[in-house]
């Protein structure tokens, strides 16, 4: 149908055309033609105005000139009706913005429910925060912009510290750093609550938001993504404690057994630290799995006991206390459990991606 | 870092490899570092053996061909022999001739250089013009020795035609590579000696340096009246604790032996000359960067004065790779009388490196500061071998015994002496590090039950001197543990080489206090909950925007915070609001087929005029914003935007006041809307102000290709949170025990009058009423061209009292028409 239809509309074109040979007929026409245009400017390139100018030449040579002045008229007249549409607001007419509903319109209509969505990635976060609020973490928002104390220097990276080149950060024009972690946070999440410590209460908090990182995006990466980070600190708390509350998380996220392990790494802000990794809930002996790629292991995140140094800059004791803390990415939760190909999508605001998470 | 198992075999006193080659890198893993991955080089020299070659003519079919008989003892099999038994092989190379012993490899075998291509290269017997050759002999870059292809390899050493060509050169190795982030904290395991100690303390293996690293060897001093002199000056010890140096005579610069060769290529490391691939190889197995100098470069009147000190103003360095730098006013120079001769650290200068012609050269064995070292190499964009290693921090008492092993090296593979005494520049002496931490502290923080006994063996596996008394320990570190100084280090220590995954896990103990979500965070879940039920996508889109994009909705680049180092110009400024960022989804959403939608987002924007002022840091402004479009519509879409924030507020518990605004804001947040018709946005109950609801600018809708139906609306998150703490939300009336009525009233009104007014007075006299009431706009109707219009309200009456009687109805609705004729002149229709 739809190919019948504008072989219709084009025959109908070709025809106006013949017979649109003196330029009024053509000025009504365009007329018209620009009440219906979404584009206005559009107008200006018009194939009647087009064919008018050809025609200056078929003329006798006594009217060619006054011909042409007509069409340079009605181009101008043109100009002047589509600059004037889009400078300012003549064309459109006041309306009473104090009303709940236009002249002669009733109150205008919801999008259908079913085509309503939240995000894939606040999906998740939020779930993570459900269970994190159960095992009694509190959870925090992290920074956008911050100082170099907070993301570096409050974390045991001292200036011209190799660690730093891990970190592609992101700097403003006046030294400022869109954070590369939520560690950013931790100085300040630790010491807002140190009277819990005194108060014979632990420390547990979960900061959850975007981060930053400096590099090429591709299908695997981001310079923006979400990390989900957990601190705990209070009185003799290990690295099995770490261990056994990350296998709690990742036990009830993925609601099934799941055997954990980690391994030696290096952070400036943990003493010990480590990789943490989960035998993949995704596949069983034998398959080639698409998560693991046969591996059985999924490195999840980084974690490590919090450094001496950076519960001593947020005013805790490190004799007395200790603490552990961890970073881990939302996005990459998210791709696996919906197998998403592409990282991009997340911020892509395609409507294709996005209503496919009801 | 690659790690040769062979050369750290060497360098051990234990038997490293006892474990099958998996089950090593499963336990380096896991008490080590990440391991990317290994590679078992002798699979690739299946079959290769070392040959003679016996006869060599002349190709009777190729002038640059020879045909040659190869004699190797007879140990391939399945190949053709003449009745000596000797085997066919034409060889293309100039060099090959009678005599001399090659590696030969046989048909069936691989080219051990196509491993890690794309298709292994396995020979066969083939003719070549006329003639067969049985496999091929083998040039040094088809052996993976190194990048030569000039002619074959030509063995020297002594060894039997026969001889099974991988263990001549130790190719029979596993090379480990291990993730250099791993070691970011240890320079020690930047060399294979360090790692080859650390491999034998995750096996449990007592581990003991080789003699040469922990005792010095003696050192014959040379004696020579060739120079005057070699003189060290430290000017900077901050940036330089030591440095010594050593000069030698006799040098000839020329290739490497094949071992030497070979050992730096299975290191990565690709062989230029002999006296650099000495110090590459020391590098390499120590972690110690050297450096060798042309002496009679550097010497003034056979006197070499060499001085470190920071840079004058204005000096200029030209580097080995000929790049001209002026280094940083912090940066260290190594000096002769004349200037600089080298970037101390990180590479050496041009006008001092050693070449063919080089008959004497100066080798400086140094230390220098590693946070200067870094601060350099990010400076200059200078990343070399020896950064990654003095970065890390390399310990002053390693100089001695390294500078020693490579004298005696370049003495026996260079055959050079040196001249004069070792030069010890070292101004303040280092004492060995002490830690005491108790066994209870340690496993407090592991969880474990570990022993004081269990805890020593296992440092001193690794050379820590470890003295015990009842719980406590005095653990002394071995100088090249430059990374351990606190005694969470030891507990990281004793967790590693016990294996973490070997500690019992436990739950944290807490108490039963409940947590609750952050006002914010649940008034966001709420929000998103609320707007997707109303048929919104929530998008997520980036915190930094294209300059362009500002310029288009009419806000100032100079308002946004900009980054100064972005990669991509998409991210070139924070955005100052969230719409821009939405209205740039529309379009693309529209072509993809979407006619109708409304997308919104929840998240922080930053801008130079809005500031929250809690703090130092540029305020984080936690935005709401939802576009609404309707490429079919013609309709004003200011009255969709602001139907999904009544809806919102509704939700919330809220009523909403719209004001119309008198001149462009000019703020951030109003830029791209259209004012006029816009309104601003208060919550009536509690008096705060919101945000804005509008139509955007046409100048902005030509520009992001907006549908003509488009609106939006951009709220504070925090000034909705404000609302919430002022104000209690419960509406609730008691239930009426009597039905209620209801009964319409249209009022006309002149064509530019505002709804609202007419709502106030209606509003204000039903809440003077003694009944309860619901005002329900119903239509808004004005005939075209009309100077009126006529606007219908529902208006439903209920009594806590008594049944309403409809004249008693109509009665109130009468007053009210005529409250409404005084106040307004509006009539009732």
């Amino acid at each position: 149908m739809a190919i019948v239809a504008s072989g219709i509309s084009l025959a109908f074109d070709i025809e106006l055309r013949v017979i649109m040979d003196d330029v009024q007929s053509v000025r009504q026409h365009l007329l018209d033609k620009l009440k219906s245009l979404e584009e206005k400017k559009t107008i200006l390139r018009a194939p009647e105005l087009r064919d008018l100018y050809n025609k200056v030449k078929d003329q006798p040579e006594d009217k060619r000139a006054e011909f042409g002045q007509a069409i340079n008229n009605l181009k101008k007249e043109l100009e002047d009706l589509v600059g004037q549409s889009s400078d300012s607001n003549s064309v459109l007419s006041d309306i009473d913005v104090t009303a709940p509903m236009d002249i002669n319109s009733p109150i205008p209509q919801l999008i259908p429910t079913e085509n309503g969505t939240t995000h894939p990635i606040t999906q998740e976060t939020e779930k993570i925060a459900e269970i994190f609020y159960r095992m009694g973490f509190e959870v925090s928002e992290s920074r956008e912009i911050d100082d170099d104390y907070h993301m570096f220097t409050s974390l045991n990276f001292p200036e011209n510290h190799p660690a730093r080149d891990d970190y592609d950060t992101f700097i403003t024009e006046e030294g400022l750093i869109a954070p590369a972690h939520t560690s950013t946070m931790q100085n300040r999440i630790i010491s807002a609550r140190k009277h819990l410590l005194e108060e014979g209460e632990n420390i547990a908090v979960l900061a959850m938001d975007r981060v930053f990182r400096n590099e090429d995006l591709d299908a695997r990466h981001e310079h923006t993504f979400t990390q989900h980070e957990g601190i705990l600190v209070g009185k003799d708390i290990t690295v099995g404690n770490l261990v056994a509350t990350l296998k709690l998380f990742f036990t009830t996220y993925y609601e099934e057994d799941i055997e954990v392990k980690i391994t030696p790494f290096y952070f400036p802000f943990t003493e010990p630290s480590f990789e943490f990794s989960l035998s993949c809930p995704f596949c069983s002996d034998g398959e080639d799995c698409r998560v693991c790629s046969g591996e059985r292991w999924i490195e999840m995140l980084g974690c490590g006991m919090i450094h001496p140094n950076v519960l001593r800059m947020a005013g805790v004791d490190p004799i007395k206390y200790s603490g552990f803390a961890w970073g881990g990415g939302v996005e990459r939760l998210v791709m696996i459990k919906h197998n998403i190909e592409d990282i991009r999508h997340f911020n892509s605001g395609k409507l294709k991606f996005l209503r496919q998470f009801k | 870092m690659k790690v040769s198992l062979n050369i750290a075999q060497e360098l051990s006193n234990v038997d490293l490899k006892s474990l099958p080659t998996e089950d090593l890198v499963k336990l380096a893993t896991e008490r080590l570092g990440g391991i990317e991955g290994f590679d078992d080089l002798s699979k690739h020299y299946e079959g290769i053996v070392v040959a003679k070659v016996v006869s060599c003519e002349k190709h009777p079919n190729a002038d640059k061909l020879s045909l040659c008989k190869i004699d190797d003892g007879g140990k391939t099999g399945d190949v053709d022999r003449d009745e000596a038994g000797h085997v066919q092989v034409v060889c293309g190379a100039p060099n090959v001739r009678e005599g001399i012993l090659v590696a030969w490899i046989p048909p069936k075998s691989v080219v051990p250089s196509s491993y890690g291509e794309k298709e292994l290269f396995v020979l066969e017997a083939r003719d070549l013009r006329g003639e067969i050759s049985n496999g091929m002999i083998a040039s040094p870059r088809e052996l993976g020795i190194n990048s030569d292809h000039d002619g074959i390899l030509e063995i020297t050493d002594d060894v039997a035609p026969g001889a099974s060509f991988v263990s001549l050169y130790k190719l029979d190795d596993v090379i480990i590579d291990i993730e250099n982030k791993m070691f970011t904290h240890r320079p020690d395991c930047f060399g294979q000696l360090g790692v080859a100690r650390e491999l034998a303390g995750i096996q449990g293996l007592k581990f003991e340096s080789p003699d040469w690293y922990k005792n010095n060897i003696p050192f014959n001093k040379g004696s020579s009246e060739v120079i005057k002199g070699l003189d060290v000056t430290i000017d900077s010890p901050e940036i330089c604790p030591r440095y010594m140096a050593i000069a030698f005579d006799n040098v000839t610069i020329e290739p490497s032996p094949v071992w030497l060769q070979s050992d730096l290529n299975r290191l990565g490391v690709r062989p230029i000359n002999n006296v650099v691939d000495i110090t590459n190889y020391i590098m390499l197995t120590t972690a110690q960067p050297l450096h060798a100098f042309d002496f009679d470069k550097v010497a003034k009147d056979g006197r070499a004065e060499i001085i470190v000190r920071k840079p004058k103003s204005g000096e200029k360095l030209t580097l080995l790779d000929g790049k001209v730098i002026e280094p940083h006013s912090e940066s260290t120079l190594i000096c002769n009388q004349d200037g600089p001769i080298a970037l101390g650290g990180v590479m050496g200068g041009g006008n001092s490196e050693i070449d063919e012609n080089t008959k004497r050269i100066v080798l400086e064995c140094a230390t220098f500061d590693m946070y200067n070292i870094r601060k350099t190499s990010m400076t200059h964009g200078l990343f070399t071998d020896a950064v990654t290693r003095f970065n890390k921090g390399q310990p002053a008492e390693q100089l001695p015994p390294v500078l020693q092993k490579t004298i005696q090296m370049i003495e026996e593979v260079v055959g050079a002496q040196p001249i004069g005494d070792i030069v010890d520049c070292y101004p303040t002496k280092n004492s060995p590090q002490k830690v005491d931490v108790s066994v209870d502290f340690i496993n407090r923080r592991l969880g474990s039950k570990l022993s004081s006994k269990d805890i020593g063996i296992m440092l001193t596996n690794v050379e820590f001197e470890v003295k015990s008394q009842d719980d406590y320990l005095s653990v002394i570190v071995p100088f090249w543990r430059t990374d351990i100084e606190i005694a969470e280090d030891i507990v990281e220590e004793v967790g590693r080489l016990y294996g973490f995954n070997n500690l019992p896990i436990e739950l944290p103990v807490r108490t039963i206090k409940p947590v609750s979500p952050t006002a914010r965070l649940a008034l966001k879940s709420k929000i998103r909950q609320i707007l997707s039920r109303a048929g919104a996508n929530e998008v997520l889109n980036y915190s930094f925007v294209h300059g362009n994009l500002l310029n288009k909705v009419g806000q100032k680049p100079e308002d946004s915070y900009a980054l100064r180092n972005a990669l991509s110009p998409d991210l070139q400024f924070y955005r100052q609001t969230l719409t821009p960022s939405i209205l740039d989804l529309v379009h693309k959403n529209v072509k993809s087929g979407f006619d109708e939608f409304a997308l919104f987002e929840i998240n922080k924007s930053h801008n130079k005029i809005h500031d929250d002022g809690s703090s130092d840091l540029p305020g984080e402004l936690n935005m709401i914003s939802l576009v609404y479009t309707d490429k079919k519509s013609t309709k004003s879409a200011y009255y969709n935007a602001r139907r999904y924030l009544d809806f919102l507020a509704e939700r919330l518990g809220y009523t909403l006041v719209y004001s119309p605004i008198e001149k462009d804001p000019g703020y951030p947040v109003t830029a791209p809307f259209d004012f006029k018709r816009s309104a601003l946005v208060t919550v009536k109950e509690v008096d705060v102000f919101l945000g804005i609801v509008g139509e955007f600018k046409q100048n902005v809708a030509s520009s992001m290709k907006l549908p003509s139906a488009t609106a939006g609306f951009e709220i504070g998150l925090d000034h909705l949170l404000e609302a919430q703490k002022r104000g209690s939300l419960s509406k609730y009336k008691p239930l009426s025990k009597y039905p209620s009525s209801e009964q319409d009233l249209t009022l006309k009104v002149p064509v530019n009058s505002d709804f609202t007014d007419i709502e106030v007075v209606l509003r204000d006299f039903l809440d003077s009423s003694k009944y309860e009431f619901k005002l329900q706009p119903l239509s808004i109707f004005s005939k075209e061209g009309s100077d009126h219009k006529n606007i219908s309200f529902r208006i439903e009456l209920t009594s806590q009292t008594h049944t309403l009687t409809t004249d008693e109805v109509s009665g109130i609705i009468d007053e009210l028409a005529e409250t409404a004729d005084k106040k307004l002149n509006a009539q009732r229709v």
